[in-house]
């Protein structure tokens, strides 16, 4: 019975659902708004879940003294600060958000705000490093990768097409040059010329297309975005969509029951 | 080629230093670039633009802290376009580290504009549920929220709110998204009640939408702070996000020297070394 | 006075989550400790404000008898959501995990049916020839063959040889277009991030800017 009833709750609620899409009338329609605002009320509480093991393994940590314990008490103190605050604040104000209240102009504003927005400010630091290390042009789709990123990130910005040649040429004159490497290690002529083709093709398209990037800058990152990259990131999205209802199929009807355990 | 070998060895510190003093500067010095709007931020101004007097927008704050700088200044930039043609407007939001951003931005960017809560615009905070309260809404916004705004006022109390019951009385909604929000505001509100959805989004969440373009089922995408900053000049009141663009270029120039330096270097390392072997 | 502190305070934890670029170091890791610690705690009282005393509390006084015996069903599975917390108890929590995980999944295929999968298939039948628009149908082409060509890259049930293998190899030459949008939007992203916390550091709190 451990199984079986929590089987079942997933099957009715999952069906429910399914059903009122396709006949949204009554009693269908009504079922789902019902099972809807069950699932408001009870989802909530999905946020607290790793509450009780966030402060269990801290606690402990102070506890043993373990190593780093001081931060561990920092943390729980911070828990118990914040709470009390957001819980004056609430019963002086009427809600927490009120725009009176303490906890929302102070706390929100001056302690939460810096703290998780610079968390993610770092990661300009790293992707920065990391286009200094590891963005390399080491195959053709690599290098389709790179030019397409460059492009983008010179014609999202105001002035940025002021450096799209000198940008673009150096990468043309690298491609030039190790097409023509390949093209001098070829075993023969013939297979070679493919090589020297690209090459002189590249040269020959270099001049046009800054042109373009120049004048057309909002165009052309409208039309890369719109329609040339469009298509792939639909055709990817298309099979993560398939791949998900057939999971979602498979939780309701009870073949995938990795969340009972 | 032992230059490229020891550029390829600089610290990563350093690095981080150059990139700091590359954002700083155009602030230090004043250096503003002016900036063509792309298209699909004036795709989205225009829809706004085509209004009628009077119309609800929903606005759903869909994002944090963590892409503030992004988000905050697009909301204000679309709060005062929207307050200056007289529009009205819901705010809700479903990550609820964010809700407060949404309305701090409202409450500013009201009193600038001299609107009255209740009459011109209505905080209805945040429930849990995400899809669930997306399709609920379409069925009864005031039974959504259980009849009440954020703090408890009840909703009859609220005039604007008196005229407004489900979707097919506003004008359309306005998303601003840090996650995948946005593509629930499109599979449901969208596609099952027809509501116009625009999205600002952040740069990380953007590309991934504009096959929803393609399709129809969205009006526009406002993204990044390239999009806070077009709409800024297209509302005509340049702030942060226009300031921030100076910087954003000087950084985008720089990050594509990197790879373009560290590309010169290995391309070099690889040819001395397929020439010693 | 008070915010000029507040602001102060904001420095503070902006410049110790910072001092992580030098390397990790104490004040870092007391920030990281505070920003956890809190904001777990902000998560209980959102849950109280918008959901335990709207959703239950006040709509258990305003309710009418039918009301109230509708509402016993998720309030008692919000209580054995919490069960999870003893573990004598623990497996009492699975019914409610099974409620949210059936209607999770059931809003998931319901909304990709209806909202992804269907819209996105009609949005890919477009012409392939427009009369006098040769610009639209060159555009129409290079969306279908980007969506085949990818969706033919991630078809594992065939060998990807010959003519197939081709096509799939296009596909991917499109993905590597479409990773490098999403990869120069996010660098944008991320380095706007950094602006305005900069921003912030030279305008709210040094004045400079």
């Amino acid at each position: 019975m451990k199984r079986e009833i929590p089987m079942i709750i997933t099957f009715v609620s999952g069906m429910a659902i399914i059903i009122a899409l396709f006949v949204p009338h009554p009693p269908f329609g009504r079922v789902e708004e019902t099972f809807n605002n069950w699932y408001i009320i009870i989802s909530g509480f999905t946020m607290i879940l790793g509450l009780n093991s966030l402060l269990g393994h801290n606690l402990d940590k102070v506890k043993r003294k373990a190593e780093g314990w001081p931060y561990s008490l920092t943390l729980i103190l911070s828990f118990f600060i914040t709470l009390i605050w957001g819980i004056v604040s609430t019963i002086r104000t009427g809600h927490i958000f009120a725009s009176t209240s303490t906890f929302r102009n102070y706390y929100y504003t001056y302690v939460f705000v810096p703290l998780q927005s610079t968390m993610f400010a770092l990661l300009a630091f790293f992707i920065a490093s990391a286009a200094y290390r590891a963005f390399r042009a080491r195959t053709v789709n690599a290098t389709l990768l790179l030019v397409t990123a460059s492009i983008i990130m010179l014609t999202q910005v105001p002035k940025g097409e002021t450096v799209m040649a000198p940008v673009l040429g150096v990468a043309a004159l690298l491609a030039v040059w190790k097409l023509m490497s390949e093209f001098e290690s070829a075993a023969s002529w013939t297979a070679g010329l493919p090589y020297l083709l690209l090459s002189i093709a590249i040269v020959a398209v270099y001049l046009p297309i800054v042109e373009v990037l120049r004048t057309q800058t909002t165009a052309v990152n409208d039309w890369i975005m719109n329609v040339l990259q469009m298509g792939a990131k639909r055709g990817i999205w298309l099979g993560i969509a398939l791949g998900g209802i057939a999971m979602g199929l498979r939780i309701i009807f009870g073949i995938e029951k990795s969340y009972l355990t | 080629m032992k230059f490229f070998e020891k550029l390829a060895k600089i610290d990563r510190r350093i690095i981080f230093v150059i990139l700091a003093i590359t954002i700083i500067s155009p602030f230090l010095f004043n250096l503003t670039f002016k900036l063509t709007p792309l298209e699909e931020s004036k795709r989205a101004f225009n829809f706004i633009n085509s209004l009628p007097e009077g119309s609800t927008v929903i606005i759903s704050i869909d994002y944090d802290a963590s892409s503030m700088p992004e988000l905050q200044p697009m909301l204000e930039a679309v709060l005062r376009h929207i307050f200056s043609r007289n529009l009205r407007v819901i705010l809700l939001g479903h990550w609820a580290a964010g809700v407060p951003l949404g309305q701090q931005a409202l409450e500013k960017i009201a009193s600038e504009y001299g609107k009255v809560y209740g009459e011109d615009f209505v905080v209805l905070g945040y429930r849990p549920g995400l899809q669930a309260v997306i399709i609920n809404m379409g069925k009864n916004i005031h039974a959504t929220f259980d009849n009440v705004d954020y703090e408890g006022t009840p909703l009859s109390k609220l005039p604007m709110m008196s005229n407004i019951k489900t979707y097919e009385d506003v004008a359309c909604v306005f998303g601003f998204e840090a996650g995948n929000v946005g593509e629930m505001w499109i599979q449901f509100a969208n596609a099952r009640y027809g509501v116009k959805v625009l999205l600002g989004c952040t740069g990380v969440v953007a590309p991934d939408l504009f096959q929803y373009r393609q399709s129809g089922q969205l009006v526009a995408i406002v993204s990044g702070l390239r999009g806070a900053a077009d709409y800024e000049r297209l509302a005509k009141h340049e702030a942060f996000a226009s300031y921030g663009m100076t910087a954003q270029t000087f950084a985008h120039v720089l990050i594509v020297a990197f790879i373009i330096i560290g590309n010169i270097g290995y391309i070099f390392t690889q040819s001395k070394k397929r020439r010693s072997s | 006075m008070a915010t000029t502190i507040w602001v102060w305070v904001a420095a503070f934890f902006t410049l110790a989550i910072l001092s992580f670029l030098y390397k990790d170091n104490p004040f870092y890791r007391i920030a990281e400790s505070v920003y956890v610690g809190s904001s777990a705690a902000y998560m209980l009282l959102f849950l109280w404000s918008f959901d335990v005393k709207p959703k239950m509390i006040d709509a258990w006084v305003k309710g009418s008898t039918t009301d109230r015996l509708i509402l016993i069903i998720p309030i008692t599975l919000s209580i054995f959501m919490l069960m999870r917390f003893i573990p004598k108890l623990r497996w009492i929590s699975r019914w409610a995990i099974a409620f949210t995980v059936g209607m999770g999944a059931g809003l998931g295929v319901a909304g990709l049916l209806q909202g992804f999968v269907v819209p996105q298939i009609k949005g890919t039948i477009v012409p392939l020839w427009i009369a006098n628009n040769f610009k639209q149908t060159i555009n129409n082409w290079i969306i279908v063959l980007g969506t085949l060509t990818t969706i033919s890259y991630f078809f594992f049930s065939r060998k990807h040889t010959g003519v197939f293998g081709k096509f799939s190899r296009t596909g991917v030459m499109f993905i590597m277009i479409a990773f490098g949008a999403t990869f120069g939007f996010t660098i944008m992203a991320r380095v706007s991030l950094l602006i305005g916390r900069l921003y912030f550091l030279l305008h709210d709190w040094l004045g400079l800017i």
